[in-house]
């Protein structure tokens, strides 16, 4: 069995969403301000590895949006894929980006399909890099759980 | 149960039923050819553009009709086979390939359908793929047919080059009156070896009978009626283009030659019904092909109606064999014998078709034979080639006369099966009705007169305002007819012996033909794959380390050194306080890095370089690639801090036992460094060229609403290229997936 750290396990659950919350900000303020899809993805990355240390991936890879990576990472491209589609369908060039502001008097508050793509890029990368930490992860559990966890898969 | 099972191969035999009404009432209602164009790739000039003439529209209606007789064929054959879903929409994708390679008026879109008729036809004869000789056929006809496809494209390519276009007819058109330069002869030879490859002709004839593992249907159509008619389909499209040319002539009629001989002759060494079938098939293919090769008018006519008649009796007796596999359980010709009985109605059916094989008076074959004749004692075929014309009809004969009355007629032998029955009306109607389509064209052959002639008229343009007069002239062949209808019975009748004869010889011979010639080059490659694979994987991570570095190094090296510029040092100026710090750490990090030998220790040290080279970014204004630097290293730390702590309990070694003191590794260091700071140095003497950070600053704000201009260019500028970032980065856990899964199993089970 692996040995757990309390003050880890206690600590995880706020660090969990304190993380996810800052991945989601730093999502959000990427089109103006440093941030991004990528790094989004990447810090949101960080928050489901911190799961997997403090109890185990099984526990992480549940804890993730369609509780499994690959599909996590297949809405993700499949999101930046129709993102393109407006702006196609409205006669431009596929993934001509297209903006819509909600309130005239605050023109900075836009939504756009720009959103929806790097929305996209974000679920894609924590996703993907959840999948290969998550698997590499598991590595180091035992046996046991492995085989539960490998029949649950299927 | 039994109406559900019926509903599918309905719904799927409705597509070839459609088509072939809709394909026949155009040709009633309009005038040929017609021709219709998409934009596909406009940057590459590839056209969607297909053009339908007289030949087009001839095999389009050998491609639907004898794939209607296929698909409600195909539903009694695999009646009650699990995967027959799946045999009708490898048979509807068949269709519609073969469809668009006879229609394609791009030499790259023909190409791409002509791949398509290969594909399929490797997934249909591994149909049955839990056989291993299936499974064996199934590569050999994909390597034959597939890398004679790609030399085709490289004939194509040539072509389309040396004349300018890729339009199929303008190409034809031109040829003739362009002078015959190296590229355009390697062109064509290499458009013949893939025309020759997909109608297996010799030497790449072997693939063919070895095709018959696939289920009878799908050999009935692709390897008798359509697909393998698709290289003599090219020929015949290219040779208005490439018929003046001596090479052209001699190849085709040489090769075809040869092979309609050599193919006939094979078959009287084969007990099974459906390579008998296959090898007499094998040989009007190069009867096609000599027929292409010659410069009268009459030979264009009789390639149309021997494709025809061709496709009008083979079919059905592949259908009949079949049948008799289907209802005995065996194609051995000396298990079967006094079939007539039991099965009257296939015995009919086989009787009708081998009466057009054989070329009788009142069927199809006859009319064929007729024109053939004619084409041939124009003068300019060559003694070699009649030959192997006569042999070929002698040969046909006897085995007509071995599919129809052999099996049907004569009493069986000692050893035969009893337990016999009819099969039912869908696995009858196919061949019965093909069989008298072919004996009522017999008999008013007119009927397809106009046909022959449109497609002859695309292969010989001089042909366009003759009218073609086929009618029934039973006079003068019946004194040709006779001879060979003669000897034909008598190799028909000496069948046995001419076996145990060709036996002997193949016994000798066996070692230099191509099929073992194919077979041990098979052998060769898992072999030659297996030591170079050994040299470069051999497993030992310091030497794949050294190999990439010191490859990439002398690459760059290399390049520096033929485009060597002026290197510029840097004007000093006072760092931050930041950018110190920062260089400390890296410094810092590598020297521990060299220094600690525990791997735990050594991963958090490597971590510090990573970490300094983040807060170098962040101080250096680039806070975006400081952010991902921060997270991966996070990462990267702690995922392998796991799979270090899994060794460090499996004690699978918890230092690095190496000598502290490696002069080649030095060695090896201080040059990817130098190299490294020698290119810095040139970049900053080169000019930067500020066009593309201009633009960016600029339409930023202005064109994609976004003050951030690293994440405007990620989303919006290249957004294409980010779109593709995360596609791979997602294929590439798929593929990584299964191969972490194993390995997280194995230690595990090696423990327990």
């Amino acid at each position: 069995m692996k040995p757990r750290v309390v003050i880890l396990l206690v600590v995880a659950k706020p660090l969990y969403w304190l993380i996810l919350l800052v991945s989601v900000w730093v999502l959000l303020r990427g089109h103006h301000e440093p941030g991004g899809g990528f790094i989004g993805g990447l810090i949101a990355v960080s928050a489901t590895v911190l799961w997997a240390v403090a109890h185990n991936t099984t526990a992480a890879r549940h804890r993730l949006p369609l509780r499994d990576p690959v599909w996590l990472a297949a809405s993700g491209v499949l999101l930046a894929l129709l993102s393109g589609v407006p702006g196609w369908l409205s006669g431009q060039a596929y993934l001509t980006h297209l903006w819509l502001s909600v309130l005239p008097a605050w023109p900075d508050l836009s939504v756009s399909t720009v959103m929806l793509f790097d929305a996209g890029v974000y679920l894609g990368v924590w996703g993907a890099l959840s999948g290969y930490s998550l698997a590499l992860l598991a590595v180091d559990e035992n046996g046991q759980e492995n085989g539960e966890e490998h029949g649950r898969d299927r | 149960m039994g109406a559900f099972s019926l509903i599918w191969p309905l719904l799927f035999t409705l597509i070839p039923l459609s088509t072939f009404i809709a394909i026949s009432w155009a040709l009633f209602n309009h005038a040929l050819p017609w021709q219709f164009t998409w934009v596909w790739v406009a940057a590459l000039d590839v056209e969607l553009a297909f053009r339908v003439d007289g030949l087009s529209a001839l095999m389009l209606l050998m491609i639907t009709g004898i794939g209607l007789a296929v698909f409600v064929y195909t539903g009694g054959y695999l009646a009650d086979h699990p995967a027959r879903k799946r045999a009708y929409l490898l048979l509807t994708l068949f269709l519609i390939a073969m469809a668009g390679s006879v229609t394609a008026d791009h030499l790259l879109v023909l190409f791409m359908f002509w791949e398509g008729t290969s594909l399929l036809s490797f997934l249909l004869v591994g149909f049955y793929h839990e056989r291993e000789s299936s499974r064996k056929s199934a590569q050999q006809s994909l390597l034959v047919t597939g890398s004679g496809g790609l030399i085709l494209l490289a004939g194509f390519i040539l072509l389309g080059e040396a004349v300018g276009s890729y339009r199929l007819s303008g190409i034809i058109a031109t040829l003739p009156d362009i002078p015959q330069t190296h590229t355009l002869h390697l062109a064509m030879l290499l458009i013949l070896v893939g025309a020759f490859t997909k109608s297996a002709q010799i030497p790449f004839h072997f693939w063919l009978p070895n095709a018959m593992s696939a289920p009878t249907p799908v050999s009935a159509y692709l390897h008798s009626a359509t697909m393998v008619k698709l290289g003599v389909y090219l020929l015949a499209r290219l040779d208005p283009g490439f018929g003046d040319w001596v090479i052209w002539e001699l190849l085709l009629k040489g090769v075809g030659s040869v092979t309609a001989a050599w193919g006939m002759i094979l078959t009287l060494r084969e007990r099974d019904l459906k390579r008998i079938l296959a090898w007499s098939t094998v040989a009007t293919l190069g009867t096609l092909v000599v027929l292409v090769g010659l410069r009268s008018e009459n030979a264009s006519v009789a390639v149309g109606l021997l494709l025809l008649a061709h496709a009008l009796y083979k079919a059905p007796l592949f259908f009949v064999a079949g049948n008799i596999d289907h209802c005995t359980g065996t194609r051995q010709l000396d298990r079967l014998g006094g079939l007539r009985r039991q099965m009257p109605w296939t015995a009919l059916a086989a009787l009708l078709a081998a009466a057009s094989m054989a070329g009788l008076p009142l069927s199809f074959g006859f009319v064929a034979k007729e024109v053939i004749m004619d084409a041939k004692s124009a003068g300019d075929v060559f003694l070699f080639a009649r030959i192997a014309n006569t042999v070929f009809g002698i040969i046909a004969v006897a085995v007509a006369g071995t599919t129809a009355i052999r099996v049907f007629w004569l009493h069986p032998p000692a050893e035969a099966i009893h337990k016999v029955h009819e099969c039912g009306p869908a696995l009858l109607m196919p061949p019965l009705i093909l069989a008298l389509v072919g004996i009522g064209l017999g008999i008013f052959p007119f009927m397809a007169q106009d046909l022959i002639a449109a497609a002859a008229a695309a292969m010989h343009p001089s042909m366009v305002d003759q009218p073609l007069n086929l009618s029934l002239n039973l006079q003068s062949a019946w004194a040709a007819l006779g001879m060979s209808l003669l000897l034909g019975t008598l190799v028909f009748l000496l069948w046995d012996k001419l076996h145990i004869g060709l036996e002997w010889m193949d016994a000798r011979l066996g070692r230099i033909s191509v099929v073992s010639v194919y077979e041990r080059s098979l052998d060769w490659i898992p072999l030659v794959a297996a030591a170079i694979t050994r040299r470069l994987q051999h497993g030992i991570l310091p030497v794949y380390v050294a190999t990439l570095l010191g490859s990439v190094t002398f690459v760059l090296g290399a390049g520096l050194w033929l485009g060597r510029t002026d290197t510029v040092w840097p004007a000093w100026e006072a760092p931050s306080a930041g950018v110190v710090s920062a260089c400390c750490l890296i410094i810092l990090g590598a020297i521990a890095t060299a220094l600690i030998r525990d791997r735990l220790v050594l991963l958090l040290a490597n971590g510090l370089i990573g970490y300094g080279s983040a807060i170098l970014f962040l101080f250096l204004g680039s806070p975006d690639l400081a952010y991902t630097q921060f997270t991966v290293e996070t990462i990267f730390v702690i995922v392998v801090a796991a799979i270090l702590l899994k060794l460090k309990r499996l004690e699978m070694g918890n230092s690095v036992a190496e000598p502290r003191w490696r002069p080649m590794a030095a060695l090896l260091a201080a040059t990817v460094a130098s190299v490294l700071t020698l290119l810095l140095l040139m970049v900053y003497g080169a000019t930067f060229n500020p066009q593309l950070s201009e633009y960016f600053g600029h339409n930023s704000v202005v064109a994609a609403h976004g003050r951030n201009v690293v994440n405007v260019i990620l989303v919006d500028f290249r957004a294409m290229d980010t779109l593709g970032e995360i596609s791979v980065v997602m294929l590439s856990l798929l593929a990584a997936l299964p191969l972490l899964r194993a390995l997280r199993l194995k230690p595990a089970g090696g423990q327990a």
